[in-house]
């Protein structure tokens, strides 16, 4: 089976003085998937997305694209479009002219041009605006004008760079459906950078969670939520809660095993790695834990419990609650039975939604 | 009252411009009226009206060759700013170790007093000077030192010396205030750096440079103490006007009238410039 | 000869070095004419294609203080000089202060005008200053120069005047007065110290403007009050290249003070830039 990516970063580092900013980051991105790097402030998704565009070049390791090693070859040469944070319009050329930009520096001849240019802003639907100047329209606007500007050559590859940031909430989501829909449309191969893991979520096919220069996590939206492999990606990804523990027992037939967490056991999914005695990290999401009424019956991962703290959101309501003597847990639900501070309740953990981290402490 | 008051404020604030106003006047306004009248009287005469001094000075051919010297040295001078002012800012603005010292270098011309500028320009140039002595070592095909001081290539450059710095400043903050996202789009759309020069950085930091040429222009055309011990043969409109009065009896009517003239001049093409700057370019 | 065409492959295959040694040229071509001054102001016997004067002397300065009377013009020029800045400090003060603070209509405007004197060509209306002095008997007074100097000194210190007056923030003025201060202790304590370095930034600059003025004292000058740049320019003429070196030397001495004294800060194009608005 011949492993055919249309990006690849290979062993890749890249230093900034004593910063390392990617460290041995490999990453293989399929023909046309929707890769999101995902990750907070200074994690060095920026800088590996620069890896690929060409504005870094790598201290160590290899880049490649459509299978050729570009690593040491000149941005303009590599034939990709990109997405601005700021947008990077030319301030001083018309919309027209912006979109047009790549075609004329590839000597495309006016007539072709200018049937490219209005395909291009058709596409956006932003006709109208062609003899616009950037000042002239809104920030959204501009942003589907940098996009018709890295679709108009027609590049294998699009890049992303945090493109929605600049935007208003609202304006944020409708162009995130622009944004894929483009691409699916297109059938090309993305790579999108944020630190927003909602948007990651919505968006992409596979995801890579970033951290200090490596990479933590690739996968689809779902694994990445539901089977977080590391503390970190299950912490950026969603609300959780941690809780450390060991592991006791081990059931391979209903896949369960029983991990101890100060005293409690807790049911939880059987993952290969778990072994008996093993030192891991329990956690569940406050948005998949029940709160029951203290009358409810007993059952496998039910416990009891006291409300500690309650705070009304509106749509939903956040617990804090105290398992047993000393183990503290969030819990958030959509509010519809409400219980006040102080009340004794029942908990219940649903085995599916109980997940274990291999403690790497 | 509330009239009052604001009566009383506006005498304040009349009161406190008022040094600057009566300085404006009394050293300004006043010496040029007198120049005004000066160069239409009758030389040496305190009475009468003639316009005979710019009709003699605008008949001779000398005039029109004088006057265009004075532009072709400011053009010239401005265009080699420019052409000096926009490879520095493009070499400064990358921030390299040393990029104080050369800013600093950058503005040298303009704290010492021109003379001094030029008189170690004449030194330099001169036939005895290192620049000849460089070339007559080092370039195959030149045994006799070049004649640069006196000339009007010469002058051109000991102008752009002593002047480029007006450009150079306002380029360089045009180019460090420049989004480097701008430039990383281009270059990822294919342009090469030739191309996101003349595509991208230029037309936006033109209006910067025309703004700093507006003062290189002015000072060159205006260029007096370089041209007096620089020029040789050559005489700017400024040299013409003083050797007007270095006659004895001096003649005052006739240097008004010069006088006059070039500072018309100098008004008629800066409102025509500023006027072509006023254009948007961004 | 081979270190140089060593040197010279290097930088077409390096652009950094490239940069640098353009950068390196620049800078020499900046400085080698003062360079040359100070040496021929030093040199004995510095004839013919030679790079260095054989000889060092010191004579020429020794002549420039005896014979020329270098110390006298000195004088002069410093005289003139302080009465330049004070005067034109004294007008630029208010005038900075109304274009700074109040509401003026057409403010913009009245700058333009203000600043006049120094979009003319200096030589134009120094003609008519001189014809005036001429007139009222200024011509040959230390005051009277002065007065000349201060219409191209004023102008710009009402510029850098008016805009450190601007940038004082009103509400810091509010807030010493809430914390009890009276017009007066406001004024020492908390305006004074804000506005003092563009006040001496204006004061720095007017006394170089008027120190190395040339056009407008040629036209207002007499014996007694020669100063330093028109002497030298005298001495042009009289073609003693070695002794004009020393007294360009001398009188190139407040711009070098200057020079350092700006090169700390991060920016100093900052303070010798062109005008706004023109």
């Amino acid at each position: 089976m011949s492993d055919d990516y249309m990006i690849e970063l290979r062993n890749v580092t890249k230093r900034y003085g004593d910063l390392v900013a990617n460290d041995n980051v490999t990453l293989q991105i399929r023909r046309g998937e929707l890769m999101t790097l995902l990750g907070p402030s200074g994690c060095g998704k920026t800088t590996a997305l620069r890896c690929i565009t060409g504005h870094n070049i790598p201290d160590e390791g290899r880049v490649l694209i459509d299978n050729q090693d570009v690593t040491e070859v000149p941005s303009y040469k590599r034939q990709l479009g990109m997405v601005f944070q700021n947008f990077a319009l030319f301030p001083h050329m018309t919309v027209f002219d912006n979109v047009g930009f790549p075609l004329m520096i590839r000597r495309m001849n006016k007539a072709e041009r200018r049937e490219r240019v209005m395909e291009a802003l058709r596409l956006i639907r932003m006709e109208e605006y062609e003899k616009h100047y950037p000042r002239q329209i809104s920030g959204g606007q501009q942003q589907r004008v940098g996009l018709a500007r890295a679709l108009v050559y027609r590049p294998k590859v699009l890049l992303l760079d945090e493109p929605l940031s600049n935007l208003d909430a609202k304006l944020r989501e409708e162009m995130r459906f622009e944004i894929r829909e483009l691409i699916d449309r297109l059938g090309i191969t993305a790579v999108y950078v944020t630190h927003d893991q909602a948007e990651a979520l919505a968006l992409s096919d596979r995801v890579a969670v970033m951290n200090a220069g490596h990479i933590e996590q690739v996968g689809t939206p779902d694994e990445i939520y539901d089977f977080p492999r590391s503390r970190f990606v299950a912490d950026f990804i969603g609300l959780s809660e941690f809780l450390a523990g060991t592991v006791s027992t081990i059931s391979t037939e209903d896949a369960t095993a029983v991990v101890t967490v100060k005293g409690l056991e807790i049911h939880v999914a059987l993952t290969p790695e778990m072994t008996p005695g093993q030192n891991v990290l329990f956690f569940i999401r406050p948005n998949d834990v029940a709160l029951l009424p203290a009358s409810h019956k007993s059952g496998t991962n039910i416990f009891d419990a006291i409300v500690d703290k309650m705070t009304y959101l509106g749509d939903r309501s956040d617990y804090r609650i105290q398992l047993g003597e000393s183990l503290g847990l969030r819990v958030q639900t959509d509010g519809k039975v409400r219980f006040d501070e102080g009340e004794n309740v029942k908990v219940h953990l649903p085995i599916p939604h109980c997940r274990v981290i291999m403690d790497h402490a | 009252m509330k009239r009052g008051t604001k009566f009383r404020s506006t005498l304040i604030t009349l009161l406190l411009l008022s040094p600057g106003l009566l300085t404006f006047f009394l050293l300004f306004f006043y010496p040029m009226m007198v120049t005004l009248t000066r160069s239409l009287r009758p030389e040496g005469e305190k009475i009468g009206w003639t316009i005979e001094h710019y009709v003699t000075f605008l008949s001779e051919s000398r005039a029109w060759e004088v006057i265009i010297l004075t532009f072709v040295l400011s053009i010239g001078a401005t265009l080699c700013s420019i052409l000096l002012s926009i490879p520095l800012g493009l070499a400064l603005r990358q921030k390299l170790r040393a990029h104080r010292f050369y800013r600093l270098t950058m503005i040298t011309p303009r704290v010492v007093p021109g003379l001094i500028g030029a008189l170690g320009l004449l030194l330099l140039f001169g036939s005895r000077g290192w620049v000849n002595l460089f070339l007559i070592r080092f370039v195959p095909f030149i045994h006799e030192p070049v004649s640069i001081n006196y000339t009007i290539p010469g002058l051109i450059l000991f102008y752009t010396w002593l002047y480029f710095p007006f450009i150079a400043l306002t380029t360089l903050a045009a180019l460090e205030g420049l989004d480097p996202a701008i430039e990383e789009a281009a270059d990822v759309a294919g342009a090469n750096r030739w191309q996101v020069l003349r595509h991208v950085v230029i037309p936006l930091i033109m209006p910067a440079i025309l703004a700093g040429s507006v003062l290189t222009f002015m000072a060159s055309f205006g260029a007096f103490s370089i041209p007096l011990i620089a020029g040789g043969n050559h005489r700017p409109l400024s040299v013409e006007i003083y050797r007007q009065i270095d006659f004895t009896p001096a003649r005052w009517s006739a240097a008004s009238a010069r006088a006059m003239i070039m500072a018309v001049l100098q008004v008629v093409f800066l409102t025509i410039y500023m006027r072509i700057l006023r254009r948007p370019i961004t | 000869m081979t270190f140089i065409r060593q040197y010279l492959n290097a930088i077409l295959r390096s652009r950094k070095l490239l940069v640098q040694t353009l950068l390196l040229c620049f800078a020499l071509m900046i400085y080698t004419p003062f360079l040359m001054i100070a040496l021929r102001s030093v040199g004995r016997g510095w004839f013919g294609r030679r790079w260095l004067p054989p000889e060092l002397t010191l004579d020429w300065y020794r002549w420039a203080v005896e014979v020329t009377n270098i110390v006298e013009i000195t004088k002069n020029t410093l005289l003139i000089a302080v009465l330049a800045v004070l005067i034109s400090t004294a007008i630029a003060i208010p005038t900075g202060w109304a274009l700074g603070r109040k509401n003026i209509p057409g403010k913009e405007l009245l700058m333009s005008i203000l600043l006049l004197p120094r979009m003319i060509p200096p030589i134009a209306f120094a003609l008519g200053v001189a014809q005036i002095f001429y007139r009222t008997d200024l011509i040959n007074t230390h005051i009277g120069v002065a007065l000349a100097h201060v219409s191209v000194c004023a102008p710009y210190a009402i510029l850098v005047l008016s805009a450190t007056f601007e940038a004082l923030d009103e509400r810091v003025l509010e807030a010493a007065g809430v914390c009890g201060a009276n017009p007066l202790r406001s004024f020492v304590h908390v305006v004074f110290p804000l506005i003092l370095p563009g006040v001496l930034a204006s004061m720095i600059f007017t006394f170089t403007t008027s120190y190395n003025e040339f056009t407008l004292t040629l036209m207002t000058y007499g014996k007694d009050t020669v100063t330093l740049p028109v002497r030298t320019y005298l001495a042009i003429g009289e073609g003693y290249w070695e002794v004009t070196s020393a007294m360009s030397i001398l009188l190139v001495i407040p711009s070098i003070i200057v020079l350092f004294m700006i090169q700390r800060q991060v920016a100093p194009e900052k303070l010798v830039g062109g005008f706004k608005g023109v």
